[in-house]
């Protein structure tokens, strides 16, 4: 029983990881809390629903039109609410503010459209039956999570580390102004930031809503304060930290749900926060801010 | 005191409203205090849980007077806001904003898993012991403080702090303890508008006090804007009477409030009354 | 100033019965936004095509009733602001609603306080009607309907239950008391208790940890998409046929097939209604409804028709507006309607169990269980 147990824990902490991964870099490199995030991620899964529903696509279709999807849908909305607040220079507090009035909007839109009822993708686009190795059961959506989860953050990192792009991106996480005076169109890095931020949240989005079977417009937003967990406990805009709090994360809850108590499950999860925030503020890896991308 | 019936009807239909206009202005003052030394924390709706959670259980199990229950119910709050300060204040910015988040979903937790607190089903029956006047009475007074210490060398002390915090303790502002302070007068006025809003509704639940809460309460500081004390009550009124108005046009409502918080943040940065600091900046 | 309310409500009453009007005035609080909005849509939609028919005749002769049906959004106060603009500005001489038991919990001591009858039709937590005299609900509270359900595990020789519910919503923890209390009382055994958060969508660590403890069935109290998520998930972890899975009132809804599809075969459910109910008066609902709104009427929507029906019925033996005199008609309902006979007991609760049923899902419906 652990050992299905620890299987769980990962794969639960894989969702919370892909969920993480692009709050952490437009929160780490753009430096605001953006309320909007949750937004892509349900917009994501609601693109992926029409495409399989409306349109017939397969999932390997569906997914990746979903993610550039909701990648354009980022980029539009940053340069709709944030564009202005960052030339001015206004206080973070600001872009909070702005994001949080604008996500209110979104989902009430969205349920406006689509209703608040909760749906699924067709049952057919994945199998459904698990896999048993040594009676231990995964889903073939749980290794498409987790797989996806994994390419996603080795492509980020090499992204990071090997292209001029990446180090662009990392120079405007450090120091914002430095970038600038270097010649580096923070504009047109931030947008991309934010393409890269929406992408990573459809992406999520759907495969989330195709693992645990429920899509509808406030998902984004129930997922928002694991998020908050897990990206403070890897540290503001580190990519492996996310990755690594992510899949703790879901191994403490799955943990504490198994052998402890059920309902303290969320409890953990939030006191393991408070706790690494009073120790250590800058994630439990060290230094936040994308260094160690 | 009669009032002729249409009065007395008019002031029944809209004695929530009119309840909840003074008590969200406390709480919007509860934000304004940690706002004003430059603190960014989200654990006012936490606070107010505690108050209201603590003050019910007064009246429920132990059958207090109100006017006992009403003072001892910002008790609670401050020993917590005593209890995690120091760890906690160290922290800046959004870390500090996610501490109180995290926080407050630990109590939410609480609340849910302790049997003496109902679970989920929340306390109900509470006796209505909250008086229109009380509410009023108390916002006033708050104002008031408020007003006076932003006018005093403390006040002034703040603002260097909020300006620029290393700053002030180089010119010997003792900034740790003004934080800790602001933070227990910010638990103070959120217990004192927890324990009001639990004796005039008669229920309270747990899910009353979590994240979307101290995010409303934070968006009434914004709005408003925290030049005076004035502000973040002006911007808890709009942000109260909005759903009213609103009301009838369903999800509507919420795509009019969402862009209404958008376009004054984008318009009036500084908050709907920033005359104070328009002033400076001239 | 409370002395004069007491003083003006007579007043009031007494220029509401002599005023002639064309139309009397109802008001219903529902959950229409926000993220629950799915219960109280459906509800709406009950009321109002029960108020199609009520107005084609009218009633009190000739008269039409003027629903108002207010937004909460689920949330305490602004359902508590909808009763009290219902009550206060249009008069109504009755509220149907609010929408959940935490909601009625709020509101029903506004409406009380001025003795206007407050008529619950989905709200099944313990102590609704006990809020006060005017309080009443239709829905049949979860301590009637889970025996029923329970006996008919027990004969298909369940004898171990382990027990899952979402911690965080007044209604699911509600009936899982109800459960609980229930299973003791019928000899069950318990071997597992489980919580989970209402918006929860992995569950799959009390699953695994009940499945080590191989009890011969799972009481699961939830709102529906929570269930179909368990069933999901419980269905990848390798539950299958041997597991007995029982669902509260929350799992009485034909998203569960929706949701949740083949994973939910073999739950069964008790329910005062369902949808294949062979009875002319149920089959023309569930075709009307159809008809009118291009979906198929769940419970809520049932329960919601009914409950018009006996608003309606109250006001026209009441012989006058009068919300006084509609309590005491409703007191006396003897109505026959979607759900079956109906009366009240004089603890304003439904008075019959008899018409529950015990559904079983089969190929994602509900249908009577063997």
């Amino acid at each position: 029983m652990l050992s299905q147990q620890l299987v769980n824990g990962v794969l639960l902490g894989a969702t919370y990881a892909l969920f993480a991964l692009g709050f952490t870099l437009m929160f780490g490199v753009l430096r605001v809390i953006n309320l909007t995030y949750g937004f892509y991620f349900s917009a994501g899964a609601f693109i992926a629903l029409f495409a399989t529903r409306q349109w017939g696509f397969s999932i390997w279709l569906a997914l990746p039109l979903a993610a550039i999807g909701s990648g354009l849908i980022a980029v539009l909305l940053d340069w709709l609410l944030l564009t202005r607040l960052r030339a001015k220079g206004a206080p973070e507090l600001a872009s909070l503010m702005v994001t949080l009035g604008a996500v209110l909007a979104l989902y009430s839109a969205m349920t406006l459209l689509f209703g608040p009822d909760i749906r699924r993708l067709p049952p057919d686009v994945i199998g459904a039956d698990a896999l048993v190795f040594a009676g231990i059961r995964v889903t073939q959506a749980q290794f498409l999570v987790v797989g996806t989860t994994a390419v996603l953050v080795l492509a980020l990192v090499a992204l990071m580390r090997g292209t001029r792009l990446g180090v662009g991106i990392r120079a405007m996480a450090e120091r914002p102004d430095a970038a600038e005076l270097m010649g580096i169109d923070t504009a047109r890095l931030a947008a991309l930031v934010s393409f890269l931020s929406g992408f990573l949240a459809g992406a999520g989005g759907v495969l989330i809503g195709l693992n645990f079977n429920a899509i509808q417009p406030y998902m984004g937003e129930q997922m928002m304060l694991r998020g908050f967990v897990v990206i403070i406990v890897g540290g503001l805009g580190d990519l492996r930290g996310a990755l690594i709090a992510g899949l703790l994360l879901g191994v403490i809850e799955v943990l504490t749900a198994g052998y402890l108590d059920s309902g303290l499950k969320e409890a953990v999860a939030f006191a393991i926060l408070v706790a690494v925030l009073w120790t250590r503020p800058s994630g439990l890896f060290g230094q936040a801010v994308l260094r160690r991308a | 005191m009669t009032y002729p019936p249409w009065l007395d009807d008019f002031l029944w239909t809209y004695q929530n409203v009119i309840h909840a206009l003074g008590i969200n202005g406390l709480l919007a003052l509860s934000m304004y205090v940690v706002l004003a030394v430059g603190q960014l924390s989200l654990g006012q709706a936490a606070f107010m849980g505690l108050g209201a959670y603590s003050s019910a259980l007064m009246t429920l199990k132990l059958h207090l007077p109100f006017f006992v229950v009403l003072p001892a119910s910002c008790v609670v709050p401050a020993l917590f806001a005593l209890a995690i300060g120091v760890p906690t204040l160290r922290l800046s910015g959004v870390y500090l904003a996610i501490a109180t988040i995290g926080l407050g979903e630990v109590l939410r937790a609480i609340y849910l898993n302790l049997d003496v607190l109902g679970g989920a089903l929340g306390l109900s029956g509470i006796p209505q012991r909250t008086e229109t006047w009380m509410i009023y009475l108390l916002l006033i007074v708050a104002i008031a403080v408020l007003w006076r210490v932003g006018h005093s060398r403390i006040g002034r002390a703040m603002e260097a702090m909020r300006e620029d915090p290393n700053a002030a303790q180089v010119m010997g502002v003792n900034v740790q303890r003004y934080r800790l302070g602001a933070l227990v007068a910010s638990a103070v006025l959120a217990g004192v508008a927890g324990a009001l809003g639990a004796h005039a509704s008669n229920f309270i639940g747990p899910n009353e006090y979590g994240f979307e809460p101290a995010v409303t309460i934070l968006s009434y500081a914004l709005l408003g804007g925290i030049g005076t004390p004035f502000a973040p009550v002006l911007g808890a009124w709009i942000l109260t009477l909005l759903p009213e108005v609103l009301r009838g046009f369903s999800d509507f409502r919420g795509v009019f409030n969402g862009l209404i918080i958008v376009l004054a943040v984008l318009f009036l940065p500084n908050g709907l009354l920033a005359l104070r600091m328009k002033r400076r900046a001239a | 100033m409370r002395f004069s309310r007491v003083v003006a409500i007579p007043f009031v009453l007494a220029s509401l019965a002599t005023a002639a009007r064309a139309e009397v005035p109802v008001g219903a609080i529902e959950i229409l936004s926000g993220p629950n909005a799915a219960y109280g849509t459906s509800i709406k939609a009950g009321l109002d095509l029960a108020l199609d028919t009520i107005n084609k005749k009218g009633i009190l002769d000739g008269q039409k009733i003027a629903l108002t049906v207010e937004d909460s959004a689920g949330n305490k106060d602004q359902a508590i602001n909808a009763a009290r603009k219902l009550v206060g500005r249009d008069k109504v001489v009755a509220v149907i609603g609010p929408t959940l038991s935490n909601e009625m919990f709020a509101v029903g001591p506004v409406t009380n306080e001025r003795r206007i009858p407050t008529v619950g039709t989905s709200t099944t937590a313990n102590g609704i009607t006990a809020i006060g005299d005017y309080i009443f609900r239709t829905s049949l509270p979860e301590s009637d309907v889970i025996p029923v359900t329970l006996k008919k595990a027990q004969a298909r020789g369940v004898k171990t239950i382990a027990l899952m519910y979402a911690n965080d919503d007044a209604f699911s923890k509600s009936g899982f008391d109800v459960m609980k209390a229930a299973a003791e009382k019928s000899g069950l055994k318990i071997v597992a208790i489980e919580s989970f958060g209402s918006k929860d969508t992995d569950f799959s660590a009390q699953l695994t940890k009940i499945k080590g403890l191989k009890p011969d069935a799972i009481g699961i109290s939830a709102l529906v998409e929570p269930v179909s998520g368990v069933l999901l998930q419980a269905r990848q972890l390798g539950f299958g046929k041997e597991t007995q899975f029982i669902g509260g009132n929350g799992s009485n809804s034909p998203k569960l097939g929706e949701i949740a599809g083949a994973a939910a075969d073999g739950l069964i459910v008790g329910s005062p209604w369902f949808i294949a109910k062979p009875d002319p008066i149920s089959e023309k609902f569930v075709s009307d409804f159809q008809a009118k709104n291009g979906k198929s009427p769940d419970q809520f929507a049932a329960q919601a028709f009914d409950a018009m029906f006996i608003v309606a019925a109250a006001i026209d033996r009441a012989g006058a507006a009068d919300s006084e005199k509609v309590r005491d008609a409703l007191l006396k309902t003897n109505y026959s309607g979607v759900m079956g006979p109906f009366t009240f007991t004089s603890g304003r609760d439904p008075a019959s169990t008899e018409g529950v049923v015990v559904l079983e899902m089969q190929g994602g419906k509900f249908g009577i269980a063997k």
